[in-house]
């Protein structure tokens, strides 16, 4: 009997000394700091989204050195879409289910985000979209999608920036004339968006046509009929949309058949390593929201820059760097403004967002023509010089005057 | 005597055609041979090893791509030029080449023919991810001044640099032939390549053969992976669409045809440059390639069979 009462009498202590344990040990878990996830998805394969990953990286790290959100530390969870909508839209429910995440940033391609669309409409979360530039994706997501805020601009938004930018740079330099535009594209989806989008917008107020080409990004590489077809039709303005591969053997050809078009401007997502040590790069014109000369007139560029550099050895090769580091900042000052990760706060707060971005442009939300939080609306208007890409417009980011015409070979 | 009447007519017919588009339009001509140059001279090496070693290799485009890759840091290095750079990395390739002969399309040598290309596809995947992950997707491009280089023929301008490739595809044919039929390595490959069990009975070192031929080609794709950065700009993927493209030209031209590789390549790059003069038919320059390759092969068979 005092056997059985001393075995007792040491459960009983046994089960209050763990009771205890296990009780400090909630108590220790609920009185440290949550850590707030964000989860992100990119094409880690491609530059661009590596980029992305790695710029969006640096902003988490500079806030949790700076001491996190509220006290919060934030942590980057960052899956690889692969450029496949499937794998795209299994990395939302992973992100949301498994990870559960507070807010979803990231994106690139359209194909990608119409896949994502569906898993992000089921959970509702807080979306900062990096990419995504087709209307259908726009389309997908409909008027309700509150919960979506898109840094980078529609495919309409783009074009009517170019329209606006060529009348300006018209209007302020009036040696530059732009009267007859053609515009060589590449032949998937890409570049005949681009074709019919061009159309409708300059067919207007200027003379408009153009060809496709295969791009070296796909096996072809052989400008020759394009340019030709170009050379034909006299441009003021050669436009070409594709891809980077298709920079330099493009120019290269355009050489050696004597093209000589007053404005000669590329559209590609990116540019190759060294383009701009190139001769040939040489007052080339481009599309694009960001390079390192926005440093000269943008504090937050130079900071991001700078950052980059040190942090990975390497320089941002497109503006998807800035624009994820931007998404990071946006979320976070969203998150320190509402005091909470709670969806409903969280949009509230957002939708005030004033952010001097490194794109040299200050970021807020409006509608667009579906969705009601849309970032950016325009791209920049470049030009290579002396190796570097300098901004031409918008004149308020203008960190250079154009040079025109393209010089003759 | 009716065949040797047909292949009279046809050859008529043939020069005709280039008759009226060389009055036409003369692009049509002069792209459509410095296409076929570049097309010939990245196939004829596969057409060399599956004529030999009787093996699809889906890595082909990769080796190219390697070497490439490799002339481009040579290159970017030393500031020499690929046309130089070429003999060093035409050695490493046939190294590179040789030694993954012996560690795995050898192993894999009497294996199903699904199982030799899944393997090649496999070394092809790895390469491509490999150089993606030291290199990133980032595209690359040396610049070279003579790449422009340019012939004013009334008001006619066109680059004539390309033609180079096609210097080098007859280069190739020449020397592959010279190989194959007057020097004694050339003549036991050439044996192996007809019959590997009868020239093993005469005493043929056949395994030796195969990764010499293999080496062999391999230098060649790494010699054309070099003059391939004067053209074009780098990637990881670059060299996989010409996988394909070789393959199709093999096929047409019938394995073991070497000259028969620039022949097809001359009727493709021409037919190709023919519907791009069309502003309509430009999309269409792509599926000609098939359709050619689909007649070919189909005349081929019911030839065949008629005999």
């Amino acid at each position: 009997m005092k056997k059985a009462l001393v075995i007792l009498v040491f459960i009983t202590m046994a089960v209050s000394v763990f009771a205890m344990g296990d009780k400090e040990g909630t108590a220790a878990a609920g009185s440290a700091p949550a850590t707030i996830k964000i989860g992100a998805t990119w094409p880690l394969g491609d530059i661009t989204g590596k980029q992305g990953s790695m710029a969006a990286q640096q902003a988490v790290d500079e806030i949790n050195a700076a001491g996190g959100i509220n006290g919060h530390k934030l942590e980057l969870i960052v899956i690889d879409d692969e450029l496949k909508a499937d794998k795209g839209a299994a990395a939302i429910e992973k992100l949301v289910t498994v990870d559960q995440v507070d807010v979803i940033i990231g994106g690139m391609a359209s194909g990608v985000a119409l896949g994502q669309i569906p898993a992000m409409k089921k959970y509702g979360k807080v979306v900062v979209a990096t990419g995504a530039a087709s209307y259908k994706v726009e389309e997908a997501l409909g008027a309700d999608a509150n919960w979506y805020f898109h840094l980078h601009p529609w495919d309409y938004n783009q074009g009517q920036s170019y329209a606006d930018g060529w009348a300006a740079i018209q209007a302020k330099y009036p040696t530059i004339k732009v009267g007859r535009i053609f515009l060589a594209y590449e032949e998937g989806a890409f570049g005949k968006a681009s074709f019919d989008s061009s159309k409708v917008l300059f067919g207007n107020a200027y003379t408009f046509d153009g060809a496709p080409f295969k791009s070296a990004a796909f096996g072809g590489g052989d400008y020759a009929a394009v340019l030709d077809a170009a050379k034909q039709y006299k441009p003021d303005l050669f436009l070409w949309a594709g891809y980077d591969a298709d920079a330099l053997p493009m120019l290269e050809q355009a050489k050696a058949m004597k093209f000589n078009p007053g404005i000669y401007l590329g559209a590609p997502p990116g540019w190759p390593a060294d383009f701009g040590k190139s001769p040939l790069a040489n007052n080339v014109m481009l599309y694009g929201m960001w390079a390192p000369a926005v440093n000269d007139i943008s504090p937050a560029s130079k900071k991001f820059y700078t950052g980059f550099v040190a942090k990975y050895g390497v320089e941002p090769a497109t503006y998807f760097a800035p624009l994820s580091y931007s998404a990071v900042y946006i979320v976070a000052d969203a998150i320190k403004r509402a005091g909470t990760t709670e969806t409903a706060a969280l949009i509230k707060a957002l939708e005030a967002t004033s952010y001097a971005s490194p794109l040299g442009q200050t970021i807020t939300f409006s509608p667009a023509n579906i969705i009601k939080h849309q970032g950016i609306r325009n791209q920049k208007i470049l030009q290579w010089q002396n190796g570097r890409q300098e901004v031409i417009w918008p004149f308020e980011s203008a960190t250079s005057k154009p040079v025109y015409p393209f010089p003759a070979w | 005597m009716a065949n040797k009447r047909n292949a009279t007519v046809l050859v008529g017919l043939s020069l005709a055609a280039v008759a009226v588009i060389a009055v036409w339009k003369p692009t049509v001509l002069i792209y459509g041979i410095q296409a076929a140059g570049l097309y010939a001279s990245i196939a004829i090496p596969m057409g060399l090893i599956l004529g030999i070693v009787h093996i699809v290799n889906l890595a082909h485009g990769e080796f190219m791509m390697l070497a490439s890759y490799a002339t481009y840091m040579l290159c970017s290095a030393t500031g020499m030029d690929p046309f130089v750079a070429m003999v060093p990395t035409a050695a490493v390739t046939a190294l590179f080449g040789f030694v993954i002969y012996r560690l795995t399309i050898r192993q894999a040598l009497k294996a199903p023919e699904l199982n030799q290309l899944i393997l090649t596809f496999g070394i092809a995947i790895a390469m491509t991810q490999a150089v993606n992950l030291i290199y990133t997707s980032q595209t690359r491009k040396l610049s070279f001044e003579y790449v422009s280089a340019s012939i004013d023929i009334g008001e006619l301008s066109f680059g004539i640099f390309n033609f180079v490739f096609v210097l080098v595809a007859i280069l190739m044919v020449v020397g592959l032939r010279i190989f194959l039929t007057r020097t004694t390595t050339g003549k036991a490959a050439l044996a192996v390549g007809q019959n590997p069990k009868g020239a093993a009975i005469v005493g043929i070192d056949v395994d030796r053969t195969y990764g010499l031929v293999f080496a062999l080609a391999s230098a060649l794709v790494g010699m054309m992976g070099a003059l391939f950065i004067t053209r074009s700009s780098i990637f990881p993927g670059v060299g996989s669409p010409f996988t394909m493209k070789s393959f199709c030209l093999v096929a047409m031209a019938g394995i073991g045809n070497i000259p028969g590789i620039l022949g097809a390549s001359i009727l493709l790059g021409i037919s190709e440059n023919f519907l791009k003069a069309f502003r309509g038919l430009r999309g269409w320059a792509d599926i000609v390639f098939f359709v050619l390759i689909i007649t070919v092969i189909l005349g081929r068979s019911i030839r065949g069979k008629k005999a």
